[in-house]
Order: C-alpha cells, then sequence, then structure tokens
C-alpha cells in the first residue's frame, strides 16, 4: 500500500515543513485509529496556525495532559508516520511537539 | 458560478415517481447486488413503469472498490437490474454520492437525452473490519489529514471544539442532537435503530475522538435507496401526483479543513443552500421538514446555522428546547428519519435516502413520524468535512 515513489516524490514537502513553530488552534485525540495507526493510540491531532501563516493538521508526540489546550505552541519535527510496510518501506513525515517543558 | 443553474431553472421540471429503501443496518446476510435488487423494483413498482423505461442508471457509492474490489457500478448494476444497454453511471463524491448521482439525474433528464432515469444509493461497510473502514472513508480528506492518522470522527471533533470556543457550544448541546435523532429513528420502521436514548447514555458513551462519543457519531452501516424521476411531459400522461425536484445545487471547498477560512461554518452547505432558495424562489422559512447531514451530532448545529435556518451560535439552543422535534409546529421537522445518527449512514446511499424520506413525507405516507401538512422539503448531504455539499429542494 505505502508506494515509495510516492514517499520520495514528497520528501521535498517534509523538508520545506520542519522546524517551524505554531500554535494549537483546535485539536482532538483519536481513540480508535485507522489501521495503520493502531500501534500509536491514543493520540492528539492537533490544528496548528504556523507562524508564518499556513495551516497544518498533524499528530502530536511527545505531549502531556497540560498541552491539550488551545494555543500551546508547538514546533515541527519529522517522524514515522505510521507502521512500515511488509516490504520494508517505512514513511516518515511531519509531526508536531510542545514547545515548551 | 450561478450562471448555468439560473438558466436551468425555467426547464428544471423534473418529477419523481418512484422510491423506495431498504432498512439500514448490519445486514450481514445481504449483497449489495440484493440490497440493489430490492430498491431499485421498489422504486420501479411505486413509480407503475417497467425496466425498458429506464433510459438511465446513476449510481451513488463511495468504498465498492477500497473496501469491495470491485468497480464499473454502472454496468455492474444495469446488468443485474435488467437496464440492457442504458446509459449507466457511478458517482463518486464520499458522503455526498449519493445526492451527486441524483444531481447528474436530474441534469440528465434537463438536457433532454433521457426521459425517465433511476438514481441508485448502495453502501455495503459491515463486511469489512471498522479499522479497514475507518482508512478507506479518510481517502474522503486530505493527504495531510491521513499523515496525521486522523479520522473523520476527529475531524468533525476538531470543529467540535472550535464551536465550542466560539459559541460556549456545551457537550449536552451536542447530545441533544443524537436524543432528537434517536428518537426521530425509534418512529422509522427502516431506521438502524430503533430504541430512544438518554443523554445520560450519550455522555457516557465511550470516547471515539474527544469530545466525540461513541453515540456522537452515525453508525457503519449496510443499505440502499432509490428514486425513478421523469420530464414533466412524460409526467403529464400520469394520475398520480408528483413531488418536484425545484432545485439541486452542488458547491465545493477544500478536502483538508486546514486549508478553510473558517471553521465555524461548512461554506459549501451556505453556498449550495442560497443558490438553491434562489433558484426554488422561496426562503428557509418556507421549508417545512429539512433531512440534514448530522454524520456527527455537531455537524447537525453547523448544518442548521449554515442553512440559514438559526443565527450562528443559536441551533444549539433552540433544538435543547424541542423546536426541530416532531410535533412541535410551527419550527421547521429536522431529520424525522432519524439522520444519519439514528436511521445509519451506508455511506451513498444516505443522499438518495434523505430524499426517499422527503417524498414519503411530501405524499403524507410517513406513518407515525408524518410531518403533518408538509408541502417542501430540503435535503442536505455533505461529502468529507464539507469538501462538497448538495442541496435539493422539493415540493408537491
Amino acid at each position: 500500500m505505502i508506494s515509495p515513489v510516492k514517499l520520495w516524490r514528497n520528501q521535498k514537502k517534509i523538508a520545506e515543513l520542519v522546524g517551524k513553530t505554531g500554535v494549537v488552534i483546535s485539536f482532538t485525540v483519536i481513540r480508535v485509529p485507522p489501521a495503520d495507526f493502531t500501534d500509536q493510540a491514543p493520540y492528539p491531532v492537533a490544528l496548528v496556525q504556523l507562524d508564518r501563516g499556513e495551516r497544518i493538521t498533524a499528530q502530536m508526540v511527545d505531549w502531556e495532559e497540560k498541552h491539550l489546550v488551545i494555543g500551546t505552541p508547538v514546533i515541527t519535527i519529522v517522524r514515522r508516520v505510521m507502521s512500515p510496510s511488509t516490504d520494508g518501506v517505512i514513511p516518515y513525515g511531519i509531526k508536531v511537539k510542545p514547545l515548551e517543558k | 458560478m450561478t450562471t448555468n443553474s439560473e438558466i436551468s431553472l425555467p426547464g428544471m421540471k423534473v418529477s419523481i415517481i418512484g422510491a423506495s429503501t431498504t432498512t439500514f443496518g448490519e445486514l450481514w446476510d445481504v449483497s449489495p447486488r440484493a440490497l440493489a435488487r430490492e430498491v431499485v423494483i421498489g422504486a420501479m413498482k411505486d413509480a407503475g413503469i417497467m425496466p425498458q423505461d429506464i433510459g438511465a442508471l446513476f449510481v451513488g457509492n463511495m468504498l465498492s472498490g477500497m473496501l469491495g474490489s470491485q468497480e464499473h457500478l454502472g454496468a455492474f448494476f444495469a446488468e443485474e437490474l435488467g437496464f440492457h444497454g442504458a446509459a449507466a453511471f457511478k458517482i463518486e463524491g464520499a458522503c455526498a454520492s449519493g445526492s451527486l448521482a441524483l444531481h447528474n439525474a436530474v441534469n440528465a433528464i434537463i438536457s433532454g437525452q433521457y426521459e425517465t432515469v433511476a438514481v441508485l444509493g448502495v453502501e455495503k461497510m459491515t463486511d469489512h473490519r471498522p479499522e479497514d473502514v475507518a482508512t478507506a472513508l479518510m481517502g474522503a480528506g486530505s493527504s495531510q489529514e491521513r499523515a496525521a492518522g486522523c479520522t473523520f470522527p476527529g475531524l468533525y471533533a476538531i470543529l467540535a471544539r472550535v464551536h465550542m470556543q466560539e459559541y460556549g457550544t456545551t457537550r449536552e448541546d451536542l447530545a441533544a442532537v443524537a436524543v432528537k435523532n434517536h428518537f426521530h429513528a425509534s418512529l422509522n420502521p427502516h431506521s438502524q435503530f430503533k430504541k430512544p436514548i438518554t443523554m445520560e447514555a450519550v455522555l457516557r458513551s465511550h470516547a471515539v475522538a474527544d469530545p466525540l462519543t461513541l453515540l456522537d457519531c452515525s453508525p457503519i452501516s449496510d443499505g440502499a435507496a432509490a428514486l425513478v424521476l421523469t420530464s414533466d411531459k412524460r409526467q403529464a400522461t400520469r394520475d398520480k401526483k408528483p413531488i418536484s425536484i425545484i432545485a439541486s445545487c452542488v458547491s465545493t471547498d477544500s478536502l483538508g479543513l486546514a486549508q478553510r477560512d473558517s471553521l465555524t461554518e461548512l461554506k459549501a452547505t451556505k453556498d449550495a443552500a442560497t443558490r438553491a432558495y434562489k433558484i426554488a424562489a422561496l426562503s428557509v422559512k418556507d421549508i417545512d421538514l429539512i433531512e440534514l447531514h448530522d454524520c456527527f451530532t455537531i455537524a447537525e448545529l453547523l448544518a442548521l446555522e449554515d442553512l440559514g435556518v438559526t443565527k450562528k451560535g443559536d441551533a444549539a439552543g433552540l433544538l435543547r428546547r424541542g423546536a426541530f422535534t416532531l410535533g412541535r409546529a410551527p419550527h421547521v421537522v429536522v431529520n424525522p428519519s432519524g439522520g444519519l445518527k439514528g436511521c445509519g449512514h451506508p455511506i451513498g446511499a444516505t443522499g438518495v435516502k434523505q430524499v426517499v424520506e422527503i417524498v414519503e413525507q411530501l405524499r403524507g405516507a410517513a406513518g407515525a413520524r408524518q410531518v403533518s401538512g408538509a408541502r417542501v422539503g430540503l435535503a442536505h448531504n455533505v461529502g468529507g468535512t464539507g469538501a462538497t455539499a448538495v442541496v435539493h429542494i422539493l415540493a408537491r
């Protein structure tokens, strides 16, 4: 299901988005995940307003309960997106983590 | 943007002469073919026509390829239904597939190429694992939303939290939508859920995507619904009173939530509704009943506001006072079928079923859930989180 060609083509987008700061404008906690994300649940997904202008939807990592509020400052980082496919392709992508401790 | 729809208005003489729906639910012993046969034969019988009268078939479906490995549904169902040689199409627009099929059927008649056509909405979901269904449904979202591991409950939960922040909407406000729609569903012999539920039950049901719980979410369902449409020229030879489609409007927006200007409205709903009222030459106050897209409880509040039934932020208060519940005339009745929430949500079937419900209501044939004196009904169907919105207005 994971196409190495698609992953390769999307690398440029990932590099472009990494290390950007922003704030959480809304979020949820996914407790019933899609098939390739079952080992990570429960996890927050946030809608983030980046300081440079655009908005992104991204999974939040390295979080604690206190970070689950609108207004939490975050930064974009590179992480493994989902479980690797059986042919060994590991998809990486953009996630966000809270900025303050 | 509106030019074509407006030009089509004087020619928009399309009648619904047949309507049928299966009971929605977990139908493990029924195949998609059997579901389709039941409703299309039912709708043709209702219309008093034969398979050879059907010039074209429009099939609304989302997941047959991703879940069932069967595409080419136009020819697939044309063969199954005995429409030999008829034109046949699969129309896909996520959860709006059914009403998009209807929109295309309406246009096919207006074009003059076809006189009588059939619309079939069908989906088979419970044959598959819930996580596979969740993954397949995310095909309706953006690639960024998929990479975030988000789900449709998750995306609507994000919208719910913004609405709570902006308008003070509460968990109880959301739960009230589920309570109302399950009550309506308990009066509908075709619904998936036959029992009313309490607000406590909604609040206590397990968390799916905070702040939404299981009973905030429409179920995974199997089902089908069908309509037979004809041009007025043909209708003139019949004695039965027809139901007219007086507006059929589609609007689109960004696939992903992150690209929207506003998170407290679905712009596509507002656009489609505004055009539909204009084409039908009426206002929201003229509508007696609405079947709207309550895939999640928050979606009903958003739709009530975006369709102009209430001002932004006012829907929850009115709904909790019972304004949209059956038997509370003179208010508009919202989701008398039980909606997606209570009646069930077989994706491709939903948009067609909404219109079947309105036809039954306008004929005065809706039994225990009849909206008394209903003359004008509106159907509102959404694809994704509002990337597609379709509004139909029907009148008798």
